[in-house]
């Protein structure tokens, strides 16, 4: 979409984050009762955010439209001590306001993951999401991504939810 | 009112059951060729039957030449929002499947085959569906649930080439359009410039945002309103509707312009029409809200059986035009105006499909038949024989006109053949009547 800007997340930018981070996430416990979101668990998520907003092993992104924070990424930099190459990327936080959505947003913000990580020399990216979650499989299917992990859950009690 | 309303119903009520065990199903099949003698077997079945059978295997689209399938379609039901009652099962909507092929038969001529079926999974009603073609002219979906009605509808008239028709959706949304074509010519206002409340975002309304948009309303000046209140981008359940009811997720992007939240108190201020299709009244809406909307405001309360607010109570708030889902008040937005007419004209046209184009047309001719409209005169009523081949032939010609129709015909003669099979059903209907071989009522009881 024009007049779009990708640009790394800055302080100012955590309210906005922080409302699309929690809504992606109560998406997410729509899918499967093991990802129920901890509601007191927005003061911890800031100082998350505020600690890794500049740290290396990080890329936060948010895409700008008419100066409102329209879309996130926020992926993680991983060691991979069996393989190679030696460094993956893995986006852990990935959403896009509805009324923003179809619009090349999404591909406009993994473009830019894409530089960011040329200049680390990184050229695997990974994506995590739930595996019922159809709107990102469509997306990263769309994007050209396979399935290559997937992870089983069970908790001790063998009841279907913690 | 409403006593009066529960005695009649429970009447209608006892009346059903005691008749449904003594007629024991409301339709049959009868043959329609002559018997002269069992000799006239070799003709209808085999050997004769062999030759016909042959031609069709030669090209198969000659089923609509040499059999039944030109005039026949089914009635397509899993049972699971059966009227108002919810998933009772196949079984269950049975009669109410039989009802509404008495009411194809009666007012459009058709052969209507109920079809209620168990299925576990849309996928697997899709596979039912597709395999009936061969059969059929056409499939009338009927009391499915949502979403679960948008997906099949969207599927079905993609992957099939035979017309589908959702009652549910685009019987009603075609009927409401209607009503409120001839609403705003009474009142003097323009399709593109109206600010339009759909309150209740069910299959009706959905479907009836989207037709509205095909006839010319502006998407941006709609606004959907459900039980968790005005429909807008950011509202937090979007997300999941955009994998459960992509239908419904697009209305909530393209419409409310104004990005306006809260409930239908915020949505109706200076609203020209409110289209409610919520539960059942009489105080669902509180009628004072009427008094927030434009000048000259159009209430369509189509709940049933109580509409949302009373008819009264509406126009003591301001309301100019009200129309109901009931034949007791006046502008009854009735469903069975619709159907026969549409079906009877897809199948004289033999008609691939049918689209929003087509049910636009539709609207208009039903809004049209109604020569001079009035506030208490929107819409036909069910007596109105004309209105069935004159419908037929407006949405026949449609289809012709779109590519839709394997059958050409001037609108003048879709009339003619539509009238003629409307009537000669009727004649032969009437006739059984008369010389007793329907059955009376037990006891010779009479309608009062």
């Amino acid at each position: 979409m024009v007049n779009t800007k990708i640009r790394r997340m800055k302080k100012e930018d955590l309210p906005e984050v922080m409302d699309e981070l929690l809504r992606l996430k109560r998406l997410n416990s729509e899918f499967d009762c093991s990802f129920t979101v901890s509601e007191e668990a927005r003061p911890d998520i800031e100082n998350y955010l505020m600690k890794i907003l500049n740290d290396e092993s990080h890329v936060l992104l948010v895409a700008e439209y008419s100066s409102k924070v329209v879309g996130i990424l926020i992926a993680d930099i991983l060691f991979r001590i069996y393989y190679t190459p030696k460094y993956e990327a893995r986006i852990r936080e990935f959403y896009v306001m509805p009324e923003y959505r179809r619009k090349g947003i999404g591909r406009m913000l993994i473009d830019e993951l894409r530089n960011t990580l040329k200049e680390k020399d990184i050229i695997l990216i990974t994506a995590e999401f739930p595996s019922l979650n159809l709107i990102a499989q469509d997306f990263y299917k769309k994007m050209g991504y396979r399935e290559i992990v997937s992870i089983y859950g069970q908790t001790s009690t063998n009841g279907p939810c913690p | 009112m409403i006593m009066e309303d529960q005695e009649r119903t429970e009447r209608y009520n006892e009346d059903a059951l005691r008749y449904s065990e003594y007629f024991k199903g409301k339709i049959q099949t009868i043959s329609k060729v002559p018997v002269r003698s069992l000799d006239d077997f070799s003709i209808w079945y085999t050997p004769g039957v062999a030759a016909v059978s042959k031609k069709i295997a030669s090209d198969p689209d000659l089923s609509f030449e040499l059999t039944g399938r030109w005039n026949s379609i089914a009635i397509l039901t899993d049972g699971t929002r059966v009227l108002g009652l919810g998933n009772i099962g196949p079984e269950a909507a049975m009669p109410v499947m039989e009802g509404k092929a008495l009411i194809f038969n009666y007012l459009g001529g058709v052969n209507a085959i109920p079809v209620p079926i168990r299925v576990k999974s849309r996928e697997e009603f899709v596979g039912v569906a597709k395999a009936l073609e061969p059969s059929f002219g056409g499939i009338n979906l009927e009391d499915i649930e949502s979403p679960k009605c948008f997906f099949l509808l969207e599927t079905l008239q993609k992957e099939m080439n035979i017309p589908v028709w959702h009652d549910d959706q685009l019987g009603t949304a075609s009927i409401t359009l209607a009503g409120v074509i001839n609403s705003l010519r009474i009142v003097g206002k323009k399709i593109d410039q109206v600010k339009v409340v759909f309150n209740g975002a069910g299959a009706a309304n959905i479907a009836a945002a989207y037709l509205f948009k095909a006839a010319g309303f502006k998407m941006k000046n709609m606004i959907l309103v459900d039980s968790k209140g005005i429909l807008h981008p950011e509202r937090e359940d979007i997300d999941s509707l955009m994998i459960n009811n992509p239908w419904k997720y697009q209305l909530a992007i393209e419409t409310n312009g104004e990005r306006v939240k809260g409930d239908l108190s915020n949505a109706i201020e200076g609203a020209d029409l409110l289209i409610s299709a919520a539960k059942s009244g009489p105080d669902t809406i509180d009628s004072r809200l009427v008094k927030r909307m434009n000048s000259d405001a159009i209430v369509f309360v189509l709940a049933n059986p109580i509409p949302e607010m009373w008819p009264q109570e509406a126009k003591e708030n301001g309301a100019r035009i009200v129309a109901t889902g009931r034949g007791d008040f006046p502008n009854q937005i009735n469903n069975s105006l619709v159907f026969p007419g549409v079906f009877r004209g897809v199948l004289d046209a033999r008609a691939k499909g049918v689209n929003f184009d087509v049910m636009v047309a539709a609207s208009y001719e039903i809004a049209n038949f109604v020569e001079d409209p009035t506030e208490e005169k929107i819409v036909p009523t069910m007596e109105e024989w004309e209105l069935y081949p004159r419908l037929a032939s407006a949405v026949a010609s449609k289809t012709v006109e779109l590519g839709l129709a394997r059958k050409n015909d001037s609108k003048e003669g879709f009339y003619r053949r539509a009238r003629e099979i409307i009537e000669s059903n009727r004649n032969i209907y009437s006739k059984l009547m008369d010389l007793g071989l329907i059955k009376r009522m037990p006891n010779g009881e009479h309608k009062d």
